[in-house]
């Protein structure tokens, strides 16, 4: 099957038919089907299964063209090895969107952007504010346009309830009593921050300049297209201001965007 | 200033860089070192006067007239050592006032009328670099594209074969 996502053409071809339906599962949110043969990545998916002996089984393989990206017996890590790369694929060659590693919510029309490493807290804040009443855009990527406005990119949540020695599950976001976004929203407030307990939300402004920084840090293609990455940056500066403070619990910030944005 | 800076002429490189103005900074882009540089206005105003014909006395007495207001020459030192440090000029000798930047702070005091310049530099992230990490026992590095594990788990084999997962504390593996 070929599909298209945010402007990438993929391809992906498997060993079984049945695997396919779990393959879909893992696409990234926006996908449509594509008519064309062409891709410009093709990933393949060898399922092995049973061995040639009883209790021995064969590795499920995962190559992106010619390369081997996962080997193991277990399907689902394979085909979780095939959700992260792709979709880091896709955020990487995307030709008129602008990929940060960022959560995002909207809220009375304008978007608020957590930017920032894994284990910062991000998804903590998000899922906070949708509980607040904020709409979900993401918990993994800002999607920006040439305009600085944000795209919904609502994958479920992926909630780390025991760090890095677990993995994360995922909550669609109708679990938490919230619901996702559907339009592009100009972006109203960048967050930087990074949890730290016991430590107190005393945001203050960035310089525009040091706040495009701040988002480049995250930004997947900067290496890629540094270009169109400091334009939509500087279109999306222009609008928002950029607040950093380290922070303690999530009430402390929620309440703040709750007060700048007015409550729902 | 000694006399072997007096005519220094300095000049920005232009090779391998972008450039975007953010109000009255402007971000510098290397692309061949990955670094983003963000220079703040009497930074980035030397930056734009180092054209390789103008000397520092010069380009101080043009911020004057823009900043309509004194500049001293040690302020452009001061941002020509740290453009330098940033790799931002082209061909300049290693420390051409033979001063130390904290030397320079000293002699320029707390008594200017513009803005000290400030370079602030980062490290632009490479593409795997912008997903979620690996947890605990998942593939990770060459396993799984490249993917890094959560801070504090190393990328590894446990036993020297197999696939590469992030590996639990306390546990013997070969790296990756």
């Amino acid at each position: 099957m070929t599909f298209n996502a945010h402007g990438v053409r993929v391809g992906v071809r498997v060993s079984e038919r049945s695997a396919l339906e779990r393959v879909l599962e893992r696409l990234p949110p926006g996908w449509k089907p594509a008519r064309s043969p062409i891709v410009s990545r093709l990933y393949s998916l060898v399922v092995g299964g049973d061995g040639p002996r009883p209790g021995l089984r064969r590795f499920n393989l995962l190559y992106g063209d010619a390369a081997r990206l996962a080997r193991s017996r277990e399907v689902g890590e394979v085909l979780e090895a095939f959700e992260t790369n792709l979709q880091l694929y896709v955020a990487e060659m995307a030709p008129r969107r602008l990929f940060v590693h960022a959560g995002v919510v909207g809220w009375r029309g304008q978007a608020v952007l957590i930017p920032g490493r894994s284990f910062t807290g991000k998804t903590t804040l998000v899922a906070a504010l949708v509980k607040a009443g904020a709409t979900y855009y993401s918990d993994e990527y800002a999607v920006l346009d040439a305009r600085g406005r944000v795209h919904p990119y609502a994958r479920p949540l992926g909630i780390r309830e025991h760090g890095a020695l677990q993995r994360a599950t995922k909550y669609p976001v109708s679990t938490l009593g919230g619901r996702a976004g559907s339009k592009p929203l100009p972006v109203g407030l960048v967050i930087v921050s990074e949890y730290k307990a016991g430590a107190r939300w005393r945001p203050r402004r960035l310089s525009p300049g040091k706040g495009a920084l701040a988002l480049l840090a995250h930004t997947v293609s900067a290496r890629r297209q540094p270009g169109a990455a400091l334009h939509t940056l500087q279109q999306l500066i222009s609008r928002a201001p950029v607040l950093k403070s380290v922070r303690g619990e999530v009430e402390q910030v929620v309440e703040f965007v709750v007060k700048t944005f007015g409550d729902r | 200033m000694p006399d072997t800076s007096e005519h220094f002429l300095p000049q920005a490189r232009r090779d391998g860089i972008l450039f975007q103005a953010i109000d009255d900074e402007v971000i510098v882009y290397d692309t061949e070192r990955h670094k983003a540089h963000c220079l703040n206005q009497t930074a980035a105003r030397v930056w734009e006067h180092c054209d390789g014909q103008t000397t520092v006395a010069d380009v101080a007495r043009r911020l004057a007239r823009e900043f309509e207001a004194p500049v001293d020459q040690t302020a452009v030192w001061l941002a020509v050592e740290q453009l330098q440090k940033a790799r931002l000029l082209a061909d300049a000798p290693r420390r051409p006032t033979g001063l130390s930047r904290r030397e320079l702070l000293k002699r320029l005091g707390v008594a200017a009328a513009v803005a000290l310049p400030l370079v602030t530099t980062i490290r632009t992230p490479a593409a795997a670099q912008g997903a979620s990490c690996a947890a605990q026992g998942e593939l990770c590095g060459p396993s799984a594209g490249g993917l890094p594990c959560c801070p504090d788990l190393p990328c590894g084999q446990i036993g020297g074969a197999g696939d590469c997962v992030c590996v639990p504390p306390l546990t013997k593996f070969f790296p990756c």
